[in-house]
């Protein structure tokens, strides 16, 4: 049997991808498919299976008109992941800039920002929250403790901005308080612009540095246009990772409903909740694949 | 004007010199008459700049240094004081009594050991044969053209947008009754999945793969065919070993969120097998076996609660510091940059 090249060359590609493929058939793609069926039914596990009687849309009712914390939850979720993200993003950015600078113990800081990524994905992360909060040491006040003031009022006022809107106070209060989460959670963003801040071409820097660009021109002429594209992925990345994060109240709901065996609610909240994800994904790609820059190779 | 062409320029003879006997600061002067007005200010700015920024910088990192150490210098502070200690206002991070008793304590609730020797077992294996499953897939997506191929990538990007959460009832249905078999409570329903390239966040990894793959040279690939090399040989002995820093972080990052998975563990096993599900219920655990039910209070369970902190994350934490360089170094090669 002789076949052409072409051809061949597309089999052994089936041949890679044909483990992978089965697998998520198996263990990804039924099961999605189950629990948008389960997410219809009055369903309950059985010898053998699960079993249940179509209920239509009556799931989807319970999760969003009858369950006392669902909505509220996601709210809260969708709220905290919007004023997140974007500070998720700029810290990441500002912070992986300077990183990708020389200076003395530079292997040190990198290390120490990366430090995150290895212990704040576990139940590590919500024990060492909880019990500084309890203990008043966490976020802001952890300097308070330590220097025994109100440092960040202090700041404000030294800066003439303490009282000059109450909403601005707030926004900034809100910022410090969370400043423990987002550096927290920034530590792949960081890894990830880094990665494409080294990719910027040593010729545009001495360009820039000929026609006298400042450090400021250059961030956003040379720097920004050139990680643009990253931004867009870290921007899915931080989205999927609040959304997904098992610590957050729609998962614990969800969690919380399976142990009580009612899957069919579970299952309805967890299909609203993966809309809304798609969506939110969805409408940031768009809007930040505008503004994206791609080299034209 | 010719004599001074002529002229050698001398070697600067100490690092205040430039050369032909003159100072840094005699020559800028010299550069600084030629200039235009502009010049000149451009040039006082960025030396401003230079000198005010490292300082500025160095507190910003120092700060934010700060953040991200505090929890474990607390961790550990809190981890090596007597229980009585969280109480004592004086006490803030220097304990009073230092002692082991409390890291030992927690080691016997958390039946360390053993529950070590699980993770680590189900940890390294899974994240091994996810990585090598992965590794196939992606070097698939990235290099061969077939019918279809848009569509099943479309399943990649699917894998790492549905949360494990939507997809964690039927799972569990599956691997219950599997076949004849039930499957639940053994290593099998971890690494299976991994296996077969659907385990914890399989999906990214296919992807980061897949942009590795594509950024490598087709020459290396062609020079192998023509030498009579088929595409799965060609995988393992030119493409693995080039692939050599990716593979690691890949590894790494496996490594990672296999050992701080609870969600996953805890829909699988039933009974506490690995150290992030025993941290989870450890505040549970510790009432039960430790305090019998007596009452103590939150402040000074914290010191319990540290410690298997502290146990939990040691392991990850030493092979950090070891494996760091390839770690913050290598992702600059694995192919996160598409």
């Amino acid at each position: 049997m002789k076949m052409g090249y072409e051809k061949r060359k597309s089999m052994y590609g089936y041949g890679f991808i044909a483990l992978w493929f089965v697998g998520a058939l198996v263990f990804f793609l039924i099961p999605l498919v189950q629990s948008f069926l389960y997410s219809f039914q009055d369903i309950r596990p059985d010898t053998g299976g699960m079993v249940g009687g179509w209920v239509g849309l009556e799931k989807y009712n319970y999760a969003l008109n009858v369950d006392p914390n669902y909505r509220q939850y996601l709210v809260s979720v969708l709220q905290t992941t919007l004023w997140k993200t974007p500070l998720i993003l700029v810290f990441s950015l500002f912070v992986a800039v300077i990183l990708n600078q020389k200076f003395k113990g530079r292997t040190f800081a990198r290390a120490v920002f990366f430090l995150p990524v290895i212990i704040a994905t576990g139940p590590v992360f919500n024990i060492i929250n909880g019990n500084m909060a309890s203990t008043g040491n966490s976020d802001a006040s952890q300097f308070s403790t330590m220097f025994s003031t109100d440092l960040l009022g202090e700041l404000m006022e030294f800066l003439g901005i303490y009282g000059i809107s109450d909403g601005v106070q707030q926004t900034i209060e809100t910022i410090s308080e969370n400043i423990f989460g987002i550096v927290w959670n920034a530590g792949i963003q960081i890894l990830m612009f880094l990665a494409a801040l080294q990719n910027i071409p040593a010729s545009a820097k001495e360009a820039a540095q000929i026609e006298g660009a400042t450090a400021w021109e250059y961030f956003w002429k040379i720097t920004l246009p050139n990680v643009s594209s990253m931004i867009l992925a870290c921007f899915i990345f931080t989205i999927i990772d609040s959304f997904t994060d098992p610590n957050n109240s729609v998962m614990g709901r969800i969690g919380d409903l399976q142990m009580d065996w009612k899957y069919g609610e579970a299952s309805a909240m967890a299909w609203i909740y993966f809309a809304i994800v798609l969506l939110a994904v969805g409408i940031v790609t768009v809007i930040v694949n505008k503004f994206v820059y791609y080299e034209v190779d | 004007m010719e004599k001074v062409l002529t002229t050698p320029v001398s070697a600067p003879k100490s690092d205040e010199e430039v050369g032909n006997g003159m100072t840094k600061r005699e020559a800028r002067k010299i550069r600084m008459r030629n200039m235009n007005k502009q010049e000149i200010a451009y040039m006082r700015r960025s030396r401003l700049f230079g000198i005010v920024w490292p300082i500025f910088r160095f507190f910003i990192l120092f700060g934010l240094c700060f953040v991200i150490v505090y929890p474990l210098i607390y961790m550990i502070s809190c981890a090596f004081r007597a229980p009585e200690d969280m109480s004592d206002p004086t006490v803030m991070w220097i304990p009073r009594t230092l002692t082991l008793e409390v890291i030992q304590e927690t080691m016997e609730v958390m039946n360390f050991w053993s529950t070590l020797g699980t993770t680590v077992f189900l940890n390294v294996g899974c994240s091994l044969v996810q990585v090598a499953s992965c590794a196939v897939a992606g070097y698939g997506f990235a290099r061969f053209k077939f019918k279809g191929r848009g569509l099943l990538f479309g399943i990649v990007v699917l894998m790492i947008l549905v949360p494990t959460q939507v997809i964690s009832i039927p799972q569990y249905m599956l691997f219950r009754y599997f076949g004849p078999f039930n499957l639940i409570n053994t290593p099998l329903c971890m690494y299976l999945p991994a296996a077969m390239g659907v385990g914890i966040r399989s999906g990214l990894m296919i992807f980061i793969f897949r942009q590795f793959f594509k950024g490598l040279p087709k020459e290396l690939e062609d020079a192998a065919y023509l030498d009579g090399c088929g595409p799965f040989k060609t995988f393992i002995k030119v493409m693995i070993p080039n692939a050599k820093s990716s593979f690691l972080t890949v590894f790494l990052f496996s490594v990672v969120w296999y050992w701080n998975d609870y969600y996953v563990s805890s829909t699988f096993f039933t009974k506490n097998q690995t150290v992030a599900l025993m941290l989870k219920n450890l505040s549970t655990l510790l009432s039960q076996t430790l305090f019998n039910n007596a009452d103590v209070s939150p402040r000074e369970q914290i010191v319990w609660m540290e410690a298997g902190c502290l146990l939990a994350i040691a392991p990850i934490l030493i092979m950090y510091v070891f494996l760091q360089k390839h770690f913050t170094e290598g992702i600059e090669r694995s192919g996160l940059v598409g």
